[in-house]
């Protein structure tokens, strides 16, 4: 556990060491949010029916909050670090080498905390309000930042398979589709049958249906429980797949 | 596997998907508190190897044992005996030097105000207080180094595996370098060092081996290896003269121990160098071969590497440089 801490704390101290890699991570969700509310805003206004009486701005937030945490950070770091050498290093030293993936991933959760955070201010700042209170709105900044460590598995994942700068980079990509191919815009039954069939064939779409009824619905458990178990689902299976690939790496 | 000696490797190899086969059955003894070289030009396997009793890599045929312990059957007691300055030195350049040492001592082990106080006696020895706050990538390359090795210096290993410590630094760095070899063997530590400078290992080694194309081809103390092949080493650079008919006139020179042919000369290991000069002129001459120049030398580790490969060492860097340009 101690050379968790000590990893993480060194990833933690990385990210306050390049704000140059946060910053514009977040600049893009922000930028989503303004654009899109300021596009649809007029045709969708508050007193639509799936708004639940709020803005557009309530809509949009989840999609924003995920696309803050989802970033292929900590596979970069990692393919840099097995570039530069260091990796060797700590692969040199007596420590389990799970605990380097672990404190990749503790640091995910505070990048995906402290992003999801300033994205949820900003939402508010517009407009939105949380129907599910304080306590929802930390829960909405649990769950994005997990969904953030979730989905930094796959950018180490990468990193460690093919130890190439340019293919972890790209692997971000991916995200695109999956973010959506989901009601992203408008509810599951306003999409064509088409597109309603593959946004509920796509896992993403229940987490951003969870974490949009902490905004607009309150505590819809049911909802809440799909989002939660996708999280659980997408972490247990990106960090054992990255455990596995760290202790075969080399062998 | 015998224990008494820190490092024993037995038929140790390794082939990589492929099949290219980096390392092709060696066999290692190295004593307790002994600076150990291992000699060889780039593609030797000289790293492959260091990996393999750095538990980094796992051998695909035989086996070793470092600080008595089967890099097999035990890595995790291996990398805790074992200090490791690998070839690409080890940095996280967002660290600065200090938090870099607490930071691997905390993964020995050490933490708090152990942690504290070996980091600020590491900087210190290695004269990097004044730097110690500094982000490492700051640091100039033999900064990097000396931390480096100071990062593999936390735990006081018994075992320590330098892999071309000096590559790529200048020469007042190198010189800091293998001082600091000298102090870490003085303290009992034993060192393993990988090479492809003949004056290092000559400077620095109690005894070698020279690796060429994943094999040993000579092991020894550099006296020894060198003691071997003769007293002295006379060396005609042909310049355009026949090699084979050169040989021949020459060949039956009193004291000859051995003629390596180069690229454009020829080495001639002999008893006494200075005074067979006259007889080596008088004979070219009367078979009226002209050579570029004769110059007389004592055998160095690149005779021996010669010997051994066909081929220098020395300057194989610069004509691979060249090759690829």
């Amino acid at each position: 556990m101690t050379e968790v801490l000590l990893l993480g704390r060194r990833a933690v101290r990385e990210i306050a060491r390049y704000p140059e890699a946060t910053i514009p991570a977040l600049f893009i969700p922000l930028f989503f949010l303004a654009v899109n509310i300021g596009q649809v805003s007029e045709t969708f206004p508050d007193t639509t029916p799936f708004l639940g009486g709020q803005g557009y701005v309530a809509f949009q937030l989840p999609v924003s909050l995920m696309f803050a945490v989802a970033t292929a950070s900590s596979g970069l770091a990692l393919v840099t670090e097995i570039d530069q050498g260091y990796f060797d290093k700590l692969l040199a030293a007596p420590i389990r080498r799970s605990s380097i993936i672990f404190g990749r991933l503790a640091a995910d959760l505070v990048r995906g905390v402290l992003g999801s955070t300033v994205v949820l201010l900003a939402g508010l700042a517009l407009g939105a309000h949380m129907e599910s209170g304080i306590l929802g709105a930390v829960v909405l900044v649990v769950l994005s930042a997990l969904f953030g460590v979730g989905y930094a598995g796959f950018g180490i994942l990468v990193a460690l398979r093919t130890r190439n700068v340019q293919a972890t980079n790209t692997s971000f990509l991916l995200f695109f589709p999956l973010l959506f191919l989901t009601p992203n815009f408008v509810p599951f039954d306003r999409l064509t049958p088409l597109m309603e069939a593959l946004a509920r064939a796509n896992p993403v779409s229940y987490v951003i249906v969870g974490l949009r009824s902490l905004v607009i619905d309150g505590w819809d458990l049911g909802k809440l429980a799909a989002c939660t178990g996708v999280i659980v689902a997408l972490c247990a299976v990106l960090t054992a797949l990255s455990l596995r690939a760290i202790a075969t790496y080399d062998r | 596997m015998d224990s008494t000696h820190t490092i024993e490797a037995r038929a140790l190899g390794r082939t990589f998907k492929g099949g290219v086969e980096a390392v092709r059955g060696i066999d290692l003894s190295v004593a307790g508190g002994e600076v150990f070289g291992f000699l060889g030009p780039n593609g030797a396997g000289k790293t492959t190897t260091v990996r393999m009793l750095c538990t980094l890599l796992p051998p695909t045929a035989g086996g070793a044992s470092v600080a008595g312990v089967d890099v097999v059957a035990d890595p995790a007691e291996v990398r805790r005996r074992i200090g490791v300055a690998l070839q690409e030195i080890g940095l996280d350049p967002v660290q600065t030097g200090r938090e870099l040492l607490e930071l691997q001592c905390g993964l020995y082990g050490i933490t708090g105000n152990d942690a504290r106080a070996r980091t600020s006696e590491l900087l210190e020895l290695l004269g990097l207080s004044d730097a110690a706050d500094r982000r490492t990538k700051t640091y100039s390359g033999g900064m990097k180094r000396r931390l480096d090795l100071a990062s593999a210096l936390v735990h006081s290993p018994d075992v320590l595996f330098l892999d071309e410590p000096t590559t790529g630094l200048d020469p007042a760095s190198r010189l800091t370098v293998w001082e600091e070899v000298r102090r870490i063997k003085g303290a009992g530590t034993t060192i393993f060092l990988t090479t492809q400078y003949l004056e290092e290992a000559d400077q620095l080694c109690d005894r070698l081996a020279i690796i060429d194309a994943g094999r040993i081809v000579a092991e020894g103390t550099p006296e020894r290896l060198k003691g071997e092949m003769g007293h002295d080493v006379v060396r005609l650079t042909l310049d355009g003269a026949d090699a084979r008919a050169t040989e021949a006139a020459v060949g039956e020179l009193p004291g000859l121990e051995r003629v390596v042919t180069e690229s454009d000369a020829l080495a001639l290991y002999l008893d006494d160098g200075a005074g067979s000069i006259a007889e080596i002129v008088r004979r070219l001459d009367r078979e009226s071969i002209r050579v570029g120049a004769i110059a007389v030398s004592r055998p160095s580790l690149d005779d021996v590497f010669l010997q051994a490969t066909g081929r220098r060492l020395e300057g194989a860097e610069d004509r691979q440089a060249e090759e690829a340009a």
